[in-house]
C-alpha cells in the first residue's frame, strides 16, 4: 500500500492539472459525445473532485463502502445532468487513464522497484475502478427505475 | 505483446477450470444475485465463450471494433436471461479477476521480466475491459428501450401515437367529435324523451377516457363538459326527479378522467425518456489513447 503513496500523492498534487487535461480530452473523444461542445473549464470540476478524492478511494481500508458513497453520488450527478450511463462511466474511465498517462510522463515509476510499485498501484485501482462501474450503474438503474415509474412532474 | 503470450495460453488450456471457478463465485457473490439460481451448466459456457475469445480480443490491433461484436452479445445473452446491468458488469469484472486468480495460483509471473509481462498483460486486459463496460452498457439501453417500445406497442395503438398508432392521430379530434356529439344525442334521448338517467351514462366514460389518453390533462375538459352537458340537461328535462345521481356521475367523470391523464403522462413520459436514451455513437477507432 505504502508503495502506491506515490501515485497518490502525484494525483493530488497535481489534480487540476490533470483535470485540465480529462477535460481536454472528453470533449472530442468519440466515446463521450454528451460532453462534446461544451466547455472544458466548466467540466474540470467534476474530475477535480474525483482525483481529490482518489486517495480516500484508494487508502480506504474498506473500499466498498467508500466506493458506495462517492461513485453513487457520481451516478446522482451525472444523471442529473442528463448525462447517458454509458458515457458517465467512460468518462471516469478517462480519468483514471488520465492519471497513468500523467504518471508515465512525469516518470514516476522508472526503476525496477517502481515498476513493481506501478502493479501494486494499478490492481489497487482497478478494484476501484471495479466497484465504480458497479455502483455507478447500480444507482443509474435504480435512478431510471423510479423515473418511469413516479408520478410524473414530482 | 509477446511477453502477454503466457498469461493467453493459460486461458486457453484452462478455460474450463477457470470458468467453473467463476461459476461457484458468482452464484454465491452478494453482488450478482441474479446469477445464483442459473445453474452450473448455463453459467459455465458462458464463462468459457469469453475466454475463448479473450485471446483474439487482447491480440488485435483494434481492440474496440473486435470488442464490440462479442460485448454486445454478451448483454444480449444477459438481458435476455433478465440480469440487470451492474450485475452483468459485475459477473464479468469477476471473470477477469478469476484470470488473475488463477495465474497468481499458477505462479505464471515471477522473474522480473515476468512481472514486466505481468505489467503489459495487466494493461491490455484493462483496455479491453474499458471497451467491454462500454459496450455492454450502451447495448443493454439499447435492448432497454426495445423491451419498452415492444411493451408500450399496444398502448401506443390506442393512443393514437407513433409508431404503431401515428397513422391514426390526425382522425382525433373527428373522432372526438362524433363521441361528443353521440354523446349529447343520447343524453338528450334519455332525458327529454325517455324521460330516465339510467345506464346511458356508462357510456360516456368512452369520450372520456379516450380525451384523457389523447390529450392528457387538457382531455379533462372533456369530462368537465360531458358532466356539465349531463347536469344542465337534468335541470331542463328531469326536474323531479333526484339531482344527486347525475352529480356523482359527473363528479366520476372527472375522477376518471383525471386519473387517465395522470397516467397518460407517466406512459408519454417513460416514453419520452426511453426515446432519450442515446444510441451507439459514432464509429470509433482503436488505439485513440
Amino acid at each position: 500500500m505504502v508503495a502506491s503513496m506515490k501515485l497518490i500523492d502525484l494525483v493530488e498534487n497535481h489534480a487540476e492539472r490533470i483535470a485540465a487535461q480529462w477535460s481536454m480530452l472528453v470533449v472530442k473523444n468519440p466515446f463521450t459525445p454528451f460532453y462534446h461542445g461544451r466547455q472544458p473549464e466548466r467540466l474540470v470540476p467534476q474530475a477535480v473532485r474525483f482525483y481529490r478524492n482518489f486517495r480516500k478511494l484508494f487508502m480506504e481500508p474498506k473500499p466498498v463502502e467508500a466506493s458506495d458513497g462517492y461513485f453513487t453520488s457520481y451516478a446522482e450527478k451525472r444523471y442529473r445532468e442528463g448525462v447517458p450511463l454509458q458515457e458517465a462511466v467512460y468518462a471516469l474511465i478517462l480519468m483514471r487513464r488520465q492519471i497513468w498517462l500523467y504518471a508515465e510522463f512525469q516518470a514516476v515509476f522508472s526503476t525496477a522497484v517502481e515498476r513493481q510499485q506501478a502493479i501494486e498501484s494499478v490492481t489497487r485501482t482497478m478494484l476501484m475502478f471495479d466497484y465504480a462501474v458497479y455502483f455507478i450503474t447500480k444507482r443509474y438503474g435504480e435512478l431510471m427505475k423510479l423515473e418511469w415509474f413516479e408520478a410524473p412532474n414530482t | 505483446m509477446s511477453g502477454s503470450l503466457k498469461l493467453v495460453n493459460l486461458i486457453e488450456s484452462h478455460a474450463e477450470p477457470i470458468a467453473r471457478q467463476w461459476a461457484r463465485d458468482v452464484k454465491k457473490n452478494p453482488r450478482t444475485p441474479s446469477y445464483h439460481h442459473l445453474p452450473e451448466e448455463t453459467l459455465v459456457p458462458m464463462a468459457m465463450r469469453f475466454y475463448d475469445h479473450f485471446k483474439q480480443m487482447f491480440f488485435t490491433d483494434r481492440p474496440a471494433d473486435v470488442s464490440r461484436q462479442y460485448f454486445a452479445r454478451y448483454a444480449e445473452e444477459h438481458h435476455g436471461r433478465n440480469i440487470p446491468l451492474d450485475e452483468a458488469l459485475y459477473a464479468l469484472i469477476m471473470m477477469r479477476r478469476h484470470i488473475w486468480l488463477y495465474a497468481e495460483f499458477q505462479t505464471i509471473f515471477i522473474s522480473a521480466v515476468e512481472q514486466k509481462h505481468a505489467v503489459d498483460s495487466l494493461v491490455r486486459t484493462i483496455l479491453m475491459f474499458d471497451y467491454a463496460i462500454l459496450f455492454i452498457s450502451r447495448r443493454y439501453q439499447e435492448l432497454i428501450r426495445q423491451r419498452i417500445e415492444e411493451k408500450l406497442g399496444v398502448v401506443n395503438v390506442l393512443r393514437m401515437e407513433s409508431p404503431q398508432g401515428a397513422k391514426l392521430g390526425p382522425y382525433r379530434g373527428p373522432i372526438m367529435a362524433a363521441f361528443l356529439l353521440g354523446a349529447l344525442a343520447l343524453t338528450y334521448y334519455y332525458h327529454a324523451v325517455l324521460g330516465t338517467n339510467v345506464i346511458f351514462t356508462h357510456l360516456l366514460y368512452i369520450p372520456v377516457v379516450l380525451a384523457a389518453i389523447w390529450w392528457k390533462k387538457r382531455g379533462v375538459l372533456v369530462a368537465a363538459a360531458l358532466g356539465g352537458f349531463l347536469l344542465l340537461s337534468h335541470l331542463v328535462y328531469l326536474r323531479g326527479m333526484p339531482f344527486t345521481d347525475d352529480v356523482i356521475r359527473a363528479a366520476m367523470f372527472l375522477v376518471i378522467g383525471g386519473v387517465v391523464a395522470f397516467l397518460s403522462e407517466g406512459v408519454a413520459r417513460a416514453e419520452e425518456m426511453c426515446r432519450a436514451l442515446p444510441m451507439a455513437g459514432g464509429e470509433h477507432q482503436a488505439g485513440l489513447y
